[in-house]
């Protein structure tokens, strides 16, 4: 087991990349390594040393045997983890942009809030954020019509616009509120707001599950009513309750689920 | 400066030159019969020497690869490059940025691209592009197949106002030659349709496709132009097609060739997309073997194929009925456009996999064609980068032409569908190109189906437009070689373009300005003058721009390449 601990002791204006530090390309590397190590800066390249001091302790045989700690604020410090496959990942503090963005296994915790594209095109692994996040989490890369295809998300927190757009596989867990169009374009997969939402969930959804505890603001129009379901099984998931169920997005002939939480949204029954 | 490139394996097929040891000299930038003992000397023995590539088809500046990379940030994405010394950093796959579409053809050995799609209106904006592409020189082909002028007066039979009018337009927008897409049916693609055939009349104007491709062959011949017209037919990509592809080139049979300088005097495009039998994607057969007979018994034709490389890429075209088509098909995003008075155009992005029985058809159609059609000066290779595949893919169509085996092995162990066996004869042909053969359509038959009469050749007074590489042919088996045929035509060992080399060892080493290459008639000024006048009054109405600001002004042709013509001559 070898533990890797970056302590930030001067934060950059302009944001940092760490796609580069992932379990996958430092498993062997020792601390002189780190030393040498110029970490991207905007177009340049400067010594990670100018901005964390460095302890790394034990041996890996793999990225699997890696347990990385980043210590204080990276809310400027981009791709945390990026493109891991193995490991772990642990950030006391905020991250920036695209954290466990494309990773494939492996771990990552933000004991704090991530920015916009957290686990952006994720195919597999653990993305935990235990605040909150922004914009096109879970979600494709601009322009892709291929979005999240595995893997898990929790967030303790809020999440903001475009939550697991594109989805196509994988889970999504909000325990706190989410903005509008969670689930836009999926195709499959499961997210879960346990909190309110404000609106237009799963438009131009085609298949897949979204399930809110919480109140939803507006339905989108492309949605019909199916049934009232009592402690649904959704995914192989059980939960208990009474939910609303609508179909959709029919627009697009949408076969997607989404369910309601029918006490908390009853003057749409 | 004088250079000698020393005890190279030639392959020049417009001297009759296949495989020969012989040595290629060059001094200020044009290849010569000799040089005096102070010429530099790049030793190239035993290795392959060929003019330098010209694709004579591919969509490579212009508004429709600006709207191409705009609205696919994931192409762009891949293919991403940190810059060097010489080099920009690059991006894309299969709609590079402009600096990384002329370094990657100038890998791969080539000195000249032909971008076949320009609308005039949008001409100014192509050739701001085409200032933005390094090291190969581009020749653009404006669009006259669905010009409400030229609809007007095919429509009249009015020739000589069409060819006038070409004549007029090629200097506005400093253009090659004509080119004609879907003709009549992108014009009902305003109207919301389309036509199917030749003989199916575009709405409004009420003239049809063989009207409008005989009138424009015409006028062409009336011309001289160096090029013929160059067709995409109507019905790309419709299951039953053939008829219509052999129709258009039969219409235009009789029509007299006037330019010494080529033989066709009709260029069929991508003839992969219009080559199927059947009545639909159910029963669809190849229709290969009807149209490469037609080629085969028609010197009046040449083709390039539009090659499928089994690759994600990105269909863009003129063709805008054929792009929703295709969007209704994938359910892509589409991005559409209406040109005014003359054309349309779509985009839609496209997976082409040799998990798809389709993709796996069309794969084999395209090579079908190359292997049916005898004379290799009759057919070029080209993928209509990027509608089947991108243009960096052509040394691995090279590595499938050479082997019988390696197409063999693809179908064998499903890296293509039975589709591209059972529905075609792909299985039963078992002919391999010679490297003479690939010189052929890479490089001699493209030029002189151009009438270019400075590249495409090693003869001496031609530009020193030359490509090395790493192979030396009388050690390699290209048929049981494919892997390393495809890495020396994607990496040359020498390009070089002027007489300055541009490439080593794979390697851009030095970036040059690109030339433009456009047609000049004259003798056809009171024509020209007479029907400005006709011109006019139509275009103040309804244009959205004046003509002032139409036209194409020197100085977005910094280094133009002027084929001079005497009209009729
Ligand atoms: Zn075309
Ligand atoms: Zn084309």
């Amino acid at each position: 087991m070898k533990t890797i601990t970056l302590t930030l002791k001067k934060k950059s204006q302009i944001a940092l990349e760490f796609d580069e530090l992932i379990p996958d390309e430092v498993f062997d590397w020792e601390k002189d390594d780190f030393e040498n190590y110029q970490v991207p800066v905007g177009n340049k390249r400067f010594p990670l040393t100018d901005y964390f001091d460095l302890e790394v302790e034990g041996t890996a045989e793999g990225p699997e045997e890696v347990k990385m700690i980043l210590e204080g604020d990276c809310g400027r410090v981009k791709y945390i983890g990026c493109k891991m496959s193995a490991g772990e990942i642990i950030v006391n503090g905020d991250a920036d942009l695209h954290c466990g963005a494309e990773m494939t296994g492996g771990k990552i915790t933000v004991n704090g809030d991530a920015e916009s594209y957290a686990g952006r095109e994720m195919k597999g692994g653990e993305l935990e954020i235990m605040g909150s996040t922004r914009e096109f989490c879970g979600c494709s890369y601009i322009g892709d019509w291929r979005g999240m295809s595995g893997g898990k998300i929790t967030l303790h927190g809020n999440a903001g616009k475009q939550l697991g757009e594109c989805l196509s596989g994988g889970e999504i867990y909000v325990k706190g509120n989410c903005d509008i169009l969670a689930g836009i374009h999926m195709t499959k997969g499961f997210i879960q707001i346990d909190g309110d939402v404000t609106r237009w969930p799963g438009g131009q959804m085609k298949n897949g599950n979204i399930l809110i505890n919480g109140k939803l603001g507006i339905l989108l129009e492309g949605f019909v009513f199916d049934k009232i379901v009592k402690d649904p099984e959704i995914d192989g998931k059980s939960f208990s309750g009474k939910y609303i169920k609508y179909t959709g997005d029919i627009a697009l002939n949408g076969k997607g689920g989404l369910y309601l939480n029918a006490e908390k949204n009853r003057e749409l029954l | 400066m004088e250079y000698i490139l020393k005890n190279g394996i030639v392959y020049d097929p417009a001297n009759n030159i296949a495989g020969e040891k012989k040595d290629v000299m060059f001094k200020d930038g044009k290849i010569v019969d000799n040089v005096s003992s102070d010429a530099k000397v790049l030793d190239v023995t035993d290795k392959i020497v060929m003019p330098a590539g010209i694709d004579p088809h591919a969509h490579v500046a212009g508004p429709k690869l600006v709207v191409g990379r705009i609205y696919r940030p994931e192409d762009s994405r891949k293919g991403v490059t940190t810059k060097t010394d010489v080099c920009r950093s690059e991006s894309g796959f299969s709609i590079p940025s402009c600096p990384a579409t002329g370094y990657r053809y100038s890998r791969m050995g080539y000195g000249t691209v032909t971008e076949a799609a320009m609308p005039p209106l949008e001409a100014k904006h192509t050739h701001e592009e085409i200032m933005a592409i390094p090291n190969v020189d581009v020749t653009p082909l404006p669009l006259f197949g669905n010009n409400w002028f030229v609809l007007q007066w095919a429509k009249e039979g009015k020739i000589e106002e069409i060819a006038a009018f070409i004549s007029s337009w090629l200097k506005i927008t400093k253009g090659y030659g004509i080119k004609i897409v879907n003709p009549c049916g992108t014009e009902a693609w305003g109207w919301g349709g389309n036509v199917h055939g030749i003989d199916d009349p575009a709405p409004y104007f009420d003239v049809t496709a063989r009207e409008v491709l005989r009138a424009l062959s015409q006028a062409n011949e009336m011309l001289g132009l160096p090029h013929s017209i160059h067709v995409h037919p109507n019905d790309l990509g419709h299951p039953g097609n053939f008829p219509t592809t052999i129709n258009t080139l039969e219409c235009v049979k009789d029509i007299e060739k006037s330019s010494g300088m080529r033989d066709q005097t009709i260029h069929l495009t991508h003839a992969q997309f219009h080559s199927y039998a059947g009545t639909s994607w159910r029963d669809v057969e190849s229709g290969a073997t009807e149209v490469a007979d037609y080629i085969n018994k028609n010197k009046h034709v040449t083709c390039d194929v539009g090659q499928i490389t089994l690759d994600e890429t990105t269909t863009m075209t003129a063709d805008g009925p054929m792009e929703f088509d295709l969007h209704q098909l994938n359910g892509l995003k589409w991005a559409n456009k209406d040109i005014e008075l003359e054309t349309g155009s779509g985009i839609v992005p496209f997976i082409y996999s040799g998990k798809a029985p389709v993709s796996s058809f069309q794969w084999a159609v395209g090579l079908e064609l190359f292997l049916l059609i005898k004379d290799p000066w009759q057919v070029c290779l080209t993928t209509d980068h990027p509608n089947a595949g991108p243009f960096i893919r052509y040394p691995r169509i090279i590595s499938w032409l050479m082997s019988s085996e390696r197409r063999q092995e693809m179908m064998d162990n499903l890296e293509v569908r039975v589709w591209s066996y059972k529905r075609t004869s792909l299985g039963s042909l078992d002919r391999d190109y010679d490297f003479n053969e690939i010189a052929t359509i890479t490089r001699a038959a493209p030029a002189k189906i151009y009438g270019y009469q400075d590249r495409g050749e090693l003869t001496p007074g031609y530009n020193a437009d030359i490509a090395v590489y790493d192979l030396n042919p009388n050690d390699i088996d290209p048929i049981k070689e494919p892997a390393a045929i495809e890495k020396a035509f994607g990496n040359a060992m020498y390009t070089i373009k002027d007489g300055q080399i541009l490439v080593k060892d794979g390697e851009v080493v030095k970036v040059v300005p690109s030339h433009t290459l456009w047609t000049n008639v004259n003798g056809f000024e009171e024509q020209e003058k007479a029907v400005m006048e006709q011109v006019m009054p139509t275009f103040n109405r309804f244009y959205t721009v004046k003509f002032e600001n139409y036209k194409v002004h020197d100085h977005f042709t910094p280094y133009p390449i002027v084929t001079e013509v005497q009209a009729g001559k």
